[in-house]
């Protein structure tokens, strides 16, 4: 092109944009030429007296800004906190599991330092009332104990187990303690989880049967389940001092009943912080509503400050699975595989938002989804990312 | 709790003449109760006289209460949300239970849709004598086309009365569907990125006089009240709050209806004193593409993703949802999420009971059992309905254990010897059998010493279900019968 067609375009279009060229000369002078300033309109201010007028047509609308901050409490008081289990470099068998510790109710106030703690329900002799949807995940070590333990650990990775001794039951095997003893240490050796150590129910055999269990035990910190009003706390409570162990104080929905027990195990010399309160979990359908009201109540007046009751919370799930919602076989209520671990899946999950802090569970999946939630309580806000979108199930 | 509102503040207002009308025996008594929220205002006729009309408006205002209660679908067949007082059900009661709404897709076939709709319409699941259903049926616009829309909406009005929630970003498809909804809708809804056009095409709507509810959302709770601001100067006062529910951190969710409710209770913000809407079906299509934390247990995509759904739905349930979107229609994934609603909005203030006394079930005589159970609702409607389908024939005893269960009325004292000789009296099932043998459910076999001392009667403990009673009876009553009659020769 000839330089002279090439300037004359130029004063035509004021702007051009050469791509991919190559030019060689021995001088290149450009001139930039200066641009006169633009002028910037001034709006004149609007005279006072004069509206605006809106059309009612078109209105014009926004989002206004608006104050408003997180409505956070301040709580006078805390939960205390419990451990389980004793670390190797103290000479215990490795797994240290705590609870409790709570500043707040809630994790926008304050993110929760421990999470929740679930621990595998696992008993001295088959349980033959288990339903299958359980059944067929144990079946194969509901003979040994001590397999059913490893079992829990290994395949499901149970941060703590519950052993109940039932065959120590009169009417059952009527077990003497020492046996029940022998298999604690059993356990105990095959796997490096905390325990919680329970009885058969009967008021008279379990004291006796917890004592000798604590002992074998011995700086392990167990939890003891349980000291309650029906039976010789002070017995459990006793074993839990000279042992080095936990005691669950176990009453029956009523908030001041939980606070009575608390003080008489205290009075008695049992420290504070070695007790986890379980007021009762009714399961769902069956007055899960007064475990709600109990526990929450429990909870806040622990967080005003009540030192009897600022206890952690635990909760035996398992409970659920009694419902006959969740174990019977009725087709009309659809596929109990899926029926019974949703029951108690729900029953634990109520419990955990009113503030629980172990729970007592047995079916894997229901332990996995509640382990699940409990680690959203101990993330901090706006740490897990978020990228779905609210709207993706309008288009779905 | 706000600031509480005394029956005297209430007192106040009221025409203090006591007349009576309104069934109490006083103005005190009336405000008493108006207070308990058990009677409304329109029960009070001299209130309605022009006199009264300002001291009505200051009670209407002073009763109302900090979430304020929305409804919406047909006069006579009404989803009501909100309403509530308090923060827990113990303080008071929850008022209006979580409405529970099934998705209908419009890319659907028409006969799915009839068939969906028709599902949601008949569903129910029966527990403790009350039938437990779904609320409404929320129509999403996945076709994204205004027509298709319009379509699905019609065939759900031809076919069912439910009330519906019209769930469309799109103004155009919201629009349109207004324009032949039979109902008051629950629009879903405004969002930051369509609000000006949303709302603009609602208050064109709304000088029509159209009925709708609007659910405003956002994931930020300041921009929610924000837009809540915008939509009351705009005159549209019916509202519903979405926070966003995510499924990756439900506990986001959680809290931010936690916030939102405190916001509105304790910190008196009427700007957020709203009902909540939760999204759990969310969670499921969230499972269904394959994020499944459950995969262990089920492989199945479509059930993990009911289970986690409905794990998303309780939470929300203890959380103040007062409405809840789901897409599982598994009956066992429906059941746990409607009995956990009947729980917690039960009335602390009435326990759930039945009148205590003699109930005679199939047709008892002289030689029958005669078998004492508790009267808590739950257990009355279960022992019943079990041996309804048992053939169980029997004297059936029911105690006043103020609506506990056996083994908590066991425990807490009320399921006792003192109480059954009570029973044995009042009812006089003496004279309708010649024996003095009762049965006890498993559970209450604690205080079977201390029932024999206080009755004279002879205690036999039954099984720990009752619908393991008919075999129970079949097997052992003739002997447990013969053995008390040769005792009685001795």
């Amino acid at each position: 092109m000839d330089i002279d067609e090439l300037l004359n375009l130029m004063k035509k279009v004021k702007k051009i944009k050469i791509d991919n060229i190559e030019i060689t000369a021995d001088e290149i002078i450009i001139n930039i030429p200066t641009l006169p300033p633009i002028p910037i309109p001034q709006t004149p201010p609007i005279r006072e007296g004069i509206k605006r007028i809106v059309s009612p047509v078109e209105p014009k609308i926004e989002i206004p800004e608006v104050d408003w901050s997180p409505p956070v409490e301040k709580y006078k008081g805390y939960i205390r906190e419990v451990q389980f289990g004793r670390p190797k470099s103290e000479g215990g068998r490795g797994k240290v599991i705590k609870i409790g510790g709570q500043r707040t109710l809630y994790r926008f106030e304050e993110v929760q330092p421990n999470p929740p703690v679930v621990t595998f329900d696992i008993f001295d002799m088959p349980m033959p009332g288990l339903p299958k949807p359980v059944r067929e995940y144990f079946q194969d070590v509901m003979e040994d104990p001590v397999e059913w333990a490893k079992k829990c650990v290994k395949e499901f990775n149970a941060d703590m187990v519950t052993i109940h001794h039932i065959s120590t039951d009169p009417k059952l095997k009527n077990t003497p303690p020492k046996e029940s003893a022998k298999l604690m240490e059993d356990l105990l050796q095959a796997v490096d989880v905390p325990f919680v150590i329970g009885g058969s129910g009967d008021p008279k055999k379990d004291p006796l049967v917890l004592e000798a269990c604590a002992q074998v035990a011995e700086g392990e910190k167990c939890l003891l389940a349980s000291a309650n009003l029906d039976l010789d706390y002070k017995k459990v409570a006793d074993a839990a001092m000279k042992y080095d162990h936990n005691v669950l104080s176990w009453t029956i929905m009523d908030p001041n009943m939980a606070k009575d027990l608390n003080r008489r195990l205290i009075s008695h010399g049992l420290d504070g912080n070695r007790i986890v309160m379980d007021p009762t979990t009714c399961s769902l359908g069956y007055g899960i509503e007064f475990s709600i009201n109990t526990m929450i109540r429990l909870r806040l007046a622990g967080l005003k400050g009540d030192e009897l009751v600022n206890m952690p919370m635990s909760s035996g799930t398992t409970n659920a699975i009694g419902a006959r919602e969740a174990w019977m076989v009725n087709p009309e209520w659809g596929d109990r595989r899926y029926r019974l671990p949703l029951w108690e899946i729900t029953t634990g999950l109520t419990m955990l938002l009113c503030g629980v802090d172990i729970f007592m569970m047995l079916h894997p999946l229901s332990i996995a989804v509640i382990k699940e939630f409990g680690r959203l309580l101990v993330s901090k806000p706006e740490k897990i990312k978020v990228n779905t979108d609210n709207y993706e199930w309008i288009r779905a | 709790m706000a600031k509480k509102i005394s029956a005297m503040d209430i007192y106040k207002l009221l025409p203090k003449i006591n007349c009576k009308k309104c069934g109490e025996s006083s103005c005190m008594a009336f405000a008493t109760k108006l207070q308990e929220r058990k009677v409304t205002i329109d029960e009070c006729p001299i209130l309605k006289s022009p006199k009264f009309e300002k001291n009505r408006k200051k009670l209407e205002e002073l009763l109302s209460p900090p979430v304020k209660e929305i409804w919406f679908g047909y006069e006579d067949k009404k989803v009501i949300l909100g309403g509530e007082e308090v923060m827990y059900r113990y303080e008071l009661t929850f008022f209006n239970p979580t409405a529970i709404g099934i998705d209908i897709s419009d890319s659907l076939p028409e006969e799915e849709i009839k068939k969906r709709a028709k599902f949601v319409e008949d569903f129910v699941f029966e527990r403790t004598g009350e039938k437990l259903k779904l609320d409404f049926i929320a129509l999403r616009n996945a076709s994204d086309d205004p027509e298709r829309f319009v379509k699905a909406l019609k065939i759900i009005q031809e076919n069912t009365n439910m009330p519906v929630a019209l769930c469309s970003l799109n103004v155009e498809s919201i629009e349109k569907a207004l324009d032949i909804v039979r109902s008051k809708p629950m629009i879903y809804g405004a969002t930051e990125k369509n609000f000006s056009e949303m709302i603009k095409m609602l208050i064109s709507k709304k000088r029509d006089k159209k009925e709708f509810a609007l659910t405003l959302s956002s994931s930020n709770i300041k921009t929610l009240k924000g837009m809540v601001k915008a939509s009351l100067e705009h005159g549209i006062e019916d509202l519903i709050l979405d926070p966003h529910t995510t499924p990756e951190n439900i506990m986001e969710t959680l809290d931010k209806f936690v916030m939102i409710r405190r916001s509105a209770i304790e910190r008196g913000d009427k700007l957020l004193g709203y009902p909540i809407l939760g999204l759990p079906i969310n969670t499921y299509f969230y499972v269904l593409k394959g994020n499944n934390p459950i995969k262990q247990f089920v492989e199945k995509l479509d059930k993990a993703a009911a289970i986690m759904e409905a794990r998303t739905a309780c939470a929300m349930l203890n959380r103040y949802a007062d409405g809840i979107i789901i897409h599982g229609t598994e009956v066992w994934e429906l059941m746990p999420i409607l009995t956990l609603r009947q729980a917690i909005y039960t009335d602390p203030r009435k326990p759930q009971t039945v009148e205590p006394g003699l109930y005679p079930i199939g047709n008892p005589d002289e030689n029958s059992p005669v078998i004492m159970t508790t009267n808590f609702s739950l257990t009355f409607y279960t022992v019943t309905g079990d041996f309804e389908k048992d053939g169980v024939v029997c004297w059936l005893l029911v105690m006043d254990t103020e609506g506990k269960a056996v083994d908590v009325a066991v425990a807490g004292g009320q399921y006792c010897g003192d109480n059954a000789k009570k029973l044995i009296e009042e009812t006089k099932i003496e004279e309708k059998v010649n024996h003095r043998i009762i049965i006890l459910p498993g559970l209450a076999a604690p205080v079977r010493g201390d029932i024999e001392e206080k009755t004279g009667w002879t205690c036999v403990v039954g099984t720990r279900d009752s619908s393991q009673v008919g075999e129970f009876l079949r097997k052992n009553w003739n002997k447990i019968l013969e053995e008390w009659k040769a005792k009685q020769e001795l």
